[in-house]
């Protein structure tokens, strides 16, 4: 069976029927989104690997927990390595600075594995604003969107590790997510 | 943070990075705030596209093997026959998703007998729009009156718990909130009701809250315990 052809919620079915080649075919897919997460959170590899297995196998074991009406297979597979991310963190009390390096340089990117020919083009050509809206913030804004996003820092955290007052880190939040918003709206693709 | 609204703190919400303080107040705002709502869709929108933007790596050669191997040695994966649904009908029932869930804990307050009339009337509108996820929780033979009601979060990570017609406590006690999976129960949060027996509170946990199987609330010490210790007052399947 070709598992390329399938999309990502019909391979989320067949993973929990057991079928390991459809396991494999979203690793394929979405390695590097989830290895990436779990390396700018905790900024080792090590973790980042035990992670990743973590995520794919929580994905094995709970595939009929998917709802496909909450949001997209990438979605909640980001959103579990994130949380497990983060998790990891706190558990294990460790506190790695946030890297502004987190964000990718407009124009960076891996090619693609996926399938969906079109599908990718229309990602792509969205990774590509966000990472332009990204580099448009001041460093400042930037690095402490980082701190909240991967090492989900709270405010008080980050002002914390910054060695900045709490106002001005929850200004640079504010203004920074102000700024993406009004950047992103601005190249909203049409529906028509 | 203004009377009105809480549209500063929205963006932090949406990343949640808000300190709890500041966390609980907009997450009691939001769940009567309709303008409020929306505002924070536009930048859980935002949130979900960042991943978009991080630096991507390629993850080491033979950790797909690995990955496969485990899987293979799991023993926590039990095969379905082929076209046999994985979920039954009780937790399709009971995970309902409903559109604008939280304009429900406006109902709740409102007039909290409803409550199960405007859910099932909500339910057969909306099966097409599929937005938040809500678990109905009942009381128990001790509060046959409470009811409440956690409302899940589009990607299924935080949510917020509203109960409602719960005993007022003591001084001395609390309720507290379980969230209950393959047996263990990890605390949800601590809280006290008003003198009609109401309350509404953030829930965030390490896990996504969609992970769990079920949530229970019992009356434990001022400060909540490690582990249930009272009388369960309300609880609920997802």
């Amino acid at each position: 069976m070709d598992y390329k052809k399938f999309d990502d919620a019909a391979l989320l079915r067949l993973i929990a029927r057991t079928q390991e080649q459809a396991l494999g075919e979203l690793y394929d897919r979405y390695r590097r989104l989830v290895y990436s997460m779990a390396l700018n959170a905790t900024g080792d590899a090590g973790l980042a690997e035990e992670i990743t297995q973590d995520v794919f196998l929580r994905v094995w074991n709970k595939a009929e927990t998917y709802r496909p009406e909450q949001g997209k297979v990438v979605t909640w597979l980001s959103s579990i390595a994130r949380y497990r991310s983060i998790d990891l963190l706190r558990r294990q009390a460790i506190r790695p600075e946030g890297n502004r390096a987190a964000w990718a340089e407009e124009g960076n990117s891996l090619p693609s594995d996926g399938p969906d020919i079109e599908g990718e083009v229309v990602i792509s050509q969205r990774r590509q604003i966000v990472r332009k809206a990204i580099d448009q913030l001041p460093t400042e804004q930037g690095q402490a969107l980082a701190y909240a996003y991967f090492q989900g820092y709270s405010h008080s955290e980050i002002a914390e590790a910054l060695h900045e007052p709490l106002g001005t880190v929850k200004t640079r939040i504010r203004l920074g997510m102000q700024k993406l918003r009004h950047l992103l709206q601005e190249e909203k693709p049409s529906d028509g | 943070m203004s009377e009105e609204h809480v549209l500063d703190y929205l963006p932090a919400y949406a990343l949640e990075c808000l300190d709890e303080e500041d966390e609980l107040r907009v997450a009691e705002h939001l769940a009567s705030c309709q303008t409020c709502q929306l505002e924070l869709q536009a930048y859980q929108g935002l949130v979900e596209e960042l991943p978009l933007a991080m630096t991507e790596r390629e993850p080491p050669a033979g950790l797909k093997e690995k990955i496969l191997q485990r899987a293979r040695e799991s023993k926590g994966h039990v095969a379905t026959l082929p076209g046999t649904p994985r979920q039954g009908w009780l937790v399709r029932l009971r995970a309902v998703p409903v559109w604008s869930a939280l304009s429900l804990v406006l109902v709740l307050v409102l007039g909290g007998s409803n409550l199960l009339l405007w859910g099932r009337l909500n339910t057969l509108e909306n099966q097409s729009r599929n937005h938040l996820m809500t678990i109905l929780l009942q009381g128990t033979s001790a509060t046959p009156d409470a009811t409440g009601l956690m409302v899940v979060s589009l990607d299924g990570s935080h949510g917020t718990l509203v109960v409602d017609r719960l005993p007022v406590l003591g001084q001395t006690q609390q309720y507290q909130l379980w969230l209950i999976r393959d047996g263990k129960r990890t605390s949800g949060g601590v809280f006290s009701v008003d003198e009609k027996g109401y309350k509404s509170l953030y829930v965030k946990s390490p896990e996504p809250l969609v992970s769990y199987s079920a949530f229970g609330i019992t009356v434990e010490p001022k400060g909540g315990s490690p582990a249930p210790t009272g009388d369960k007052v309300l609880g609920g399947e997802l």
